[in-house]
């Protein structure tokens, strides 16, 4: 690299290659660099390191060189703590940790965080986060929790949520449901006095965003076998047409040159036929297709329908039901 | 003009497309002049689309020409076939020119016989793309009347006996075009309007464009002019998947007044037409058992982005200020990241999760800027190194990296270009003369109302606190943006929520 920085003064097109080198280089560099750290970190929270400081601190304690230990065992510490709490957030999928509000004048600075930590397509998402506050002040036995901030996408009513698992226990005792809460059965309608159910809050939260996540992820799929996604790489729609020759199979039976969700939620999804026939589904959070319309030129295509919402309804083996339902067609 | 042939009836019908404005008005011309040259042969070119062309056809020459003496010498002859028209576009923009030519061609040449309605609502939405800060809009949200009526009288069990399963179905589905047409059975008998839906083409985005007039007819005889009265139009966004929607504000409250033309009564004002239209969406939204209604969410700004962001369907809508860093996700990376999440820079974090980042400026930047790694004390996780001897600047630079979290650096800018609060603290006495119903009127409170303008109110009062003008530690949450309004009342530094 350095040898082709000397040269500056060449030519154009060779001093484009050069710029162009320089930066592969450079990338190359910083990539390295970054598995270096990823790697150095690592390193500190391996079984063979974590045994040998652990033996270094027990039975050689006085001879050790000082410094090494003392360079050593924080970083040491960090990493460590930081691998278990890793560890924590891939096996449980929520956890809590406690944040400082820094506002000057909020009632309650402590705050508690719960994080959740979402797979979806094999790599972790953002995680989502819900602070909640705690209110209701003197008595420890009635403290209350109620969100204060979070990350929880709108369509996903938070609010509702908190309402019916961290609703107060206002001033009835709560002994008497004291059983309720270990079944985790929150979502039976009671009397109106409850216990507080911080557990039941981020499970059903949790579960109603991992739901999302697998919606959007069956939807992603289905497209992914239409190969829809590529079609909007190739850039315009007049393009997408002519792709269905040259497709796989699967395309061409179908005609299908569309299919997205309606929204963020990915609740609903829309399909469309070349021939104008359209559709929409509704996607259960089991992954069944609950609901469906579809309509041919006719009105409504009520064997399409059943074909959609048949055969065990799962969403991924649409396509293949609608393929039988091709195939049954065409004998008859 | 058509219109001396039609028949003049009241209908409850909404405005066609088709109506057509004579191309001489004059503010047509300055409606089409704001726009760029470029977006206004985009704009025409849309309109000689096949799907639209039909609904506003150029003017061509008739086939059968007995006299076009007068045709000739008017100064852009009249094309034959649409080809033609669609040519004289694509050559307008291949060369350099100014765009007054291209409004004459349109209004005197393809389009001499009038512009609809649609065509004009097309331009004004074109205009908003352009300018997305051109209007001012306001949050509203729309509000479940059970869920209100639940919080109000606390009962519980209420709340559980409804409560479904699905927690993510009680946004108000749109489906745009029946809710137009709901909505025209709502506003029908009292206002006539003109509908014009369109997706935004950079955000998510869709908006309703409503013109409004006082008129039973369908052919209003009103001046032409009042077709491009900026006061008739009421712009709605809807944002996608969020309990949320945007209007546009009235901007010239008192030059509406006097240019209405039927004026007189209070029932013909713009202002009172909008208030109608307002009023009618969430009825329109409304289905059986599942009834909506508005609630004022104290968010005023000119940038949509500014709305999606803190009214949106995202993650930021509900954390703020402080609490960005949760948006944004800079507190922490992937759970399969090994490095501590406090040696790792916040905006790595929030760069989001691709997997060929470049981390050239990491290292270097680290050790140059090593407060940005800091977090708010006490955030629980790894916080190991605390560099406890620091400058006075370097504890500012903290402060106000905890108070502020990310705003300012944030991936989705939000700037608000306005903040009012009321401060309501009272000299001595608790009490105050807010329009809050639990407290008793006082007179001892002084009334004192701060405003901040300017192209980022959060971000300039960032900017202060880095200076040193603002304390950073002790001032108000609301200064830090993390209400997430642009009008608040405020007492002790808290936020109250005015019950209305």
């Amino acid at each position: 690299m350095n040898q082709k920085a000397h040269n500056p003064g060449s030519p154009g097109p060779e001093e484009k290659d050069l710029d162009a080198e320089i930066h592969t280089i450079r990338a190359e560099i910083s990539t390295l660099a970054h598995r270096k750290r990823i790697l150095t970190t690592s390193l500190l929270t391996t079984p063979t390191i974590k045994s040998l400081l652990r033996n270094a601190n027990t039975n050689t304690n006085a001879k050790t060189p000082t410094t090494l230990k003392e360079d050593l065992s924080p970083l040491a510490t960090a990493a460590g703590a930081h691998s278990s709490t890793n560890h924590h957030r891939i096996a449980f999928g929520a956890t809590a940790f406690p944040f400082k509000d820094p506002a000057p004048n909020s009632p309650a600075p402590n705050l508690l965080g719960v994080r959740i930590d979402i797979c979806a397509r094999g790599r972790f998402v953002k995680p989502y986060y819900v602070l909640l506050r705690q209110e209701g002040k003197g008595k420890q036995k009635e403290m209350k929790m109620c969100v204060h901030r979070h990350t929880i996408p709108a369509f996903i009513a938070v609010d509702r949520l908190a309402g019916v698992f961290l609703a107060s226990s206002s001033r009835r005792r709560v002994e008497d449901e004291e059983g309720e809460e270990g079944e985790g059965g929150v979502l039976k309608s009671s009397r109106g006095a409850r216990r507080q159910d911080l557990r039941g809050f981020v499970r059903e939260l949790r579960r109603e965003l991992v739901a999302w996540h697998l919606r959007c992820e069956a939807v992603g799929f289905l497209r992914e076998k239409l190969g829809l996604d590529r079609d909007v790489d190739a850039g315009n729609e007049e393009g997408e047409e002519k792709q269905w020759g040259e497709g796989g199979a699967s395309r061409n039976d179908l005609g299908i040159v569309r299919l997205e969700a309606t929204a963020v939620e990915a609740r609903y999804v829309r399909m469309e036929w070349e021939d104008g026939r359209l559709g929409r589904f509704k996607l259960s959070n089991a992954g069944l297709v609950e609901r469906a319309v579809f309509m041919n030129d006719r009105g409504r295509d009520k064997v399409v329908e059943d074909a959609v919402t048949g055969g065990g309804g799962r969403i991924e083996s649409l396509f293949e039901r609608l393929k039988e339902l091709e195939a049954l067609e065409a004998r008859s | 003009m058509a219109r001396s042939r039609t028949v003049r009836a009241p209908t409850t019908a909404s405005l066609p497309n088709s109506l057509r404005i004579p191309s001489t008005t004059p503010s047509l011309s300055k409606t089409l002049g704001k726009l760029s040259r470029s977006t206004l042969l985009d704009l025409a070119l849309s309109w000689l689309e096949d799907r639209n062309v039909e609904s506003f056809p150029p003017y061509l020459q008739p086939s059968d020409t007995s006299n076009n003496d007068n045709e000739e010498t008017l100064p852009y002859p009249a094309a034959e076939t649409l080809a033609e028209v669609r040519e004289a576009y694509i050559d307008l923009r291949n060369r350099k020119g100014g765009k007054q030519e291209i409004i004459e061609r349109i209004l005197e040449g393809d389009w001499r016989h009038g512009i609809t309605l649609r065509q004009l609502a097309m331009a004004d939405l074109r205009y908003m793309d352009d300018r997305p800060a051109s209007l001012r809009w306001t949050a509203m949200e729309l509000v479940r009347v059970n869920d209100v009526a639940n919080s109000k009288s606390k009962n519980i069990s209420d709340t559980i006996a409804s409560a479904s399963e699905d927690w993510s179905s009680h946004i108000p589905r749109i489906q745009a075009a029946s809710f137009v047409k709901s909505l025209h059975a709502e506003i029908a008998p009292l206002v006539k309007a003109h509908y014009h839906l369109s997706r935004s083409s950079t955000l998510p985005l869709t908006f309703l464009r409503i013109f409004i007039i006082d008129s039973p007819y369908q052919n209003p005889r009103q001046q032409p002019e009042i077709f491009t009265d900026a006061t008739r139009i009421i712009y709605i966004a809807f944002p996608d998947s969020c309990p949320y929607f945007y209007t546009s504000s009235i901007t010239t409250s008192n030059a509406s007044s006097s240019t209405s033309l039927g004026a007189g009564s209070l029932a013909t004002d713009p202002r009172t037409l909008q208030r109608l239209v307002r009023e009618a969406i969430p009825k329109a939204l409304s289905r059986p058992h599942q009834r909506f209604t508005l609630k004022p969410t104290a968010l005023a700004a000119k940038n949509l982005q500014t709305l999606l962001t803190l009214r949106g369907p995202g993650r930021s809508t509900s954390s703020n200020g402080a609490f960005s860093i949760f948006a944004d996700a800079a507190l922490e990376g992937s759970p399969l990241d090994p490095r501590p999440s406090n040696t790792v820079l916040a905006e790595e974090h929030m760069r989001g999760r691709e997997e060929n980042d470049t981390h050239s400026h990491d290292d270097a930047s680290k050790s140059a800027r090593p407060a940005t790694n800091k977090r708010p004390s006490g955030s629980g996780t790894v916080t190991t190194t605390e560099r406890a001897l620091s400058p006075d600047s370097k504890k500012r630079r903290l402060a106000v990296e905890s108070r502020f979290g990310t705003v300012g650096c944030s991936i989705t800018p939000a700037p608000l270009d306005r903040l009012d609060i009321r401060l309501l603290d009272s000299l001595g006495a608790n009490d105050d003369d807010d329009p809050d119903p639990d407290r008793n009127a006082a007179n001892l409170a002084p009334a004192v109302s701060v405003t901040f303008t300017g192209s980022d109110v959060i971000g300039g009062i960032r900017k202060l606190a880095e200076l040193g003008v603002v304390d950073p530690e002790h001032m108000p949450s609301w200064m830090t943006g993390e209400e997430a309004v642009s009008t608040a009342f405020v007492r002790e530094g808290k936020r109250l929520h005015v019950e209305r």
